[in-house]
């Protein structure tokens, strides 16, 4: 089994603040217009956030494992619900890459499985530096590919 | 061979084109001048009325050159369509990816004996072709070619694939006079029965009754909603003078409190009535003279009474089946079935089509199993431990219940808010039939999955058809050692209708039949290869009727 790489964690975490503070300058906006808060709402709301959010990263990371498996690419994350997802190569309907913007400067890069389901029907997996992504796609490629494309459609 | 000429649509959606696009013509320029009027005096509202003939004229003449600019074509292997006046759009659509074709037709429509044909592919959020109208007559052709014609691609495809194989042990020549013979034999026998499909199924005025009556459609939620929308005070009028006489107040504005309690009572369940009718009228509307037949490798079926609807779905597109039923059905023993594929159907419940709206269950099951090589199942429950945890579950829900009664009598008048308890002995049943009615079935070729009370739905998906397999623990299920197991298909299903779901298993258990149904699923893929090489179709359903 797979790990993401470490810096993934550091993604998390600047997601978490980011909403954190999004979260406290909204209290902030109603403590100047509406109702007069305690200052310490603002900021406990915040250090809450910025700590569950680090606390999350750190569980999440933990938890995140994905490998290839002789028929399908078996992924295991999930921190309140934990989920097990076995994508068989069969299924596969093409395989992309992709980097936001935070992540490019992280160096990081996700993979992204399509398939033709409902529900799952796009897995990701991030956290992975740009030469694992492309050969991870690679590799799906070329097993999508060797099982003979039949989508069950 | 194949019609290669292109076709127009009927000369009557050029008239309706017309005046729809003529009447947007006509008002723009009211629209436009009356707004900017507004804004400046350098435009004068007179403007409006020498601009509007030059709007009727360019929306009526692009509404013409919609009509003419609009073609399809049924080649050999693709439904080609190209539409759009300024910005123009060819499509292509394989035969092979065709998931179903549905007609529709309103009762102008019938009485103009013209109707509304739609092409589904799967994916995608909207229909990929919709011809806005045609002739009933080429709205059965198109039917009927649209079925030869996947046929006679699908023979051509295996005929291929057969030679392909024989190529490379070197035998050329009888592969090929072997691909020519099952061509011509699947168009034989398409001609032979006349595209007359065989009848599989027919609702009969019993069953359409019993229906009509037992089942709800939420269509009628939206109905009644709508009415009181738009037809508030009328509604209000009647709601008010059908509560009077049992002690609802006057007028709504001076009352008492008991009369406003009264009202309200009282209009609950005047609503709720008509919600009923409503989805009794509907379900008839809908399903009156329904029937379900075979023709070639596809399922057709025709239905309704004002809005016809009609169409086919090809056996090999369908992804799984459910079998739906609500106490009532089964207390007198009926059920209905119903087929998904991943393509859209016409109505708004996503990719799911009637196939026995109801009848007496042995006969719904019986369908279901010829229709899958679906053995009798015998259902396996999950362990009791689930049943503890919707006892906790809905405990909780009733918590929230006592404890919203209790913040309500803080702000008003109410007393005796501890009443509310009640709702505690509901939970004890709730927990039970919710855990008696889950059930999964692990079959040869088939998983079946069974969970719900008020609607419950067997769903039977061929390991053949799965996409992903999940196992889900949340933190409570953890605490249990307790998993549900997730199966995708490939199927455009509503917020209503949930990905099959076997809840509350084991986590061993989960685990186990993650993987049987993942072994299953490559089994099924083989077995399937080796089928379409013998070239007999062979695959997640069995296209064997009796």
């Amino acid at each position: 089994m797979e790990a993401l790489h470490p810096r993934i964690r550091l993604l998390w975490i600047a997601q978490a603040a980011l909403a954190a503070i999004v979260a406290g300058v909204a209290l902030a906006v109603v403590d100047v217009r509406v109702a007069s808060l305690p200052i310490a709402v603002p900021i406990g709301v915040v250090a809450i956030g910025a700590v569950l959010g680090i606390v999350y990263a750190v569980v999440l990371y933990r938890q995140w494992r994905f490998e290839l498996q002789d028929d399908a690419l078996y992924l295991e994350r999930g921190v309140i619900t934990f989920v097990e997802t076995a994508v068989p190569f069969v299924r596969v309907q093409h395989v992309d890459t992709q980097f936001g913007p935070v992540e490019r400067v992280l160096g990081l890069s996700s993979v992204v499985v399509y398939t033709a389901g409902s529900r799952n029907a796009d897995v990701r997996v991030p956290g992975l530096t740009p030469d694992r992504a492309r050969k991870l796609q690679n590799t799906l490629r070329e097993l999508a590919v060797d099982s003979e494309a039949d989508d069950g459609v | 061979m194949a019609s290669s000429e292109t076709n127009r649509l009927h000369p009557f959606s050029a008239v309706m084109a017309t005046i729809q696009r003529g009447v947007v013509g006509l008002s723009m320029p009211f629209f436009l001048i009356g707004m900017l009027s507004g804004l400046t005096d350098a435009v004068d509202p007179v403007w409006s009325v020498y601009l509007a003939p030059i709007g009727l004229v360019v929306g009526v003449a692009y509404g013409l050159a919609y009509y003419y600019r609009f073609e399809y074509e049924l080649t050999r292997d693709t439904f080609d369509l190209s539409s759009g006046v300024f910005s123009r759009r060819s499509r292509e659509i394989p035969f092979g990816r065709i998931q179903n074709v549905d007609v529709r037709q309103g009762v102008v429509q019938q009485l103009l004996g013209v109707a509304v044909v739609t092409v589904e592919t799967a994916g995608g959020g909207e229909t990929e072709a919709q011809l806005n109208v045609v002739s009933e007559d080429e709205a059965n052709r198109l039917r009927r070619e649209i079925r030869r014609l996947t046929a006679a691609a699908a023979a051509e495809r295996s005929a291929e694939e057969a030679t392909n194989e024989h190529g490379r042990a070197g035998g050329d020549e009888t592969a090929d006079l072997e691909a020519d013979a099952t061509g011509s034999e699947a168009i034989d026998r398409e001609l032979e029965t006349g595209g007359e499909p065989t009848r599989l199924f027919e609702l009969s005025a019993r069953e359409l009754l019993l229906y009509s009556f037992t089942s709800f459609s939420f269509a009628a939620v939206g109905g009644v909603l709508f009415l009181l929308f738009f037809a508030n005070d009328a509604a209000f009028g009647i709601l008010l003078s059908l509560a009077e006489p049992l002690g609802g107040p006057a007028t709504l504005d001076s009352a008492s409190p008991l009369e406003y309690g009264v009202f309200g009572l009282v209009s609950l369940f005047n609503g709720l009535a008509v919600t009923y009718l409503l989805s009794v009228v509907y379900a008839f509307l809908g399903y009156y003279g329904f029937q379900v037949g075979r023709a070639g490798d596809d399922l057709v079926y025709e239905r309704g009474l004002l809005q016809r609807y009609s169409g086919s779905i090809p056996l090999e597109k369908v992804q799984s089946l459910t079998v739906s039923d609500n106490p009532l059905q089964r207390r007198i023993g009926y059920a209905g079935l119903w087929i998904e594929t991943a393509g859209y159907g016409p109505d708004s419940s996503g990719g799911s089509q009637s196939a026995i709206p109801l009848a007496r269950k042995r006969r719904v099951y019986g369908f279901a199993e010829r229709l899958s090589g679906l053995e009798r199942p015998s259902f396996r429950r999950p362990t009791t431990v689930a049943r503890r945890r919707y006892l906790g579950r809905y405990s909780i829900v009733a918590g929230v219940v006592v404890a919203g009664a209790f913040g309500f009598s803080l702000v008003t008048a109410l007393e005796n808010w501890w009443l509310a308890a009640v709702v505690f002995l509901v939970v004890p049943p709730a927990a039970h039939l919710r855990w008696a009615n889950l059930g999964y079935y692990v079959g040869d070729r088939n998983l079946v999955i069974r969970s719900g009370f008020w609607k419950r739905r067997t769903t039977v998906v061929p390991y053949y058809r799965l996409q992903t397999v999940s196992t889900r623990r949340s933190v409570f299920q953890r605490r249990l050692g307790l998993a549900s197991l997730v199966v995708d298909t490939a199927s455009s299903r509503t917020f209503f209708w949930a990905t099959p779901t076997i809840y509350d298993l084991e986590y061993e258990v989960a685990r186990e039949l993650r993987e049987t149904t993942r072994e299953r699923l490559q089994s099924a893929l083989r077995e399937r290869a080796e089928s379409s090489n013998s070239d007999d179709g062979g695959g997640g359903v069995s296209v064997a009727f009796t």
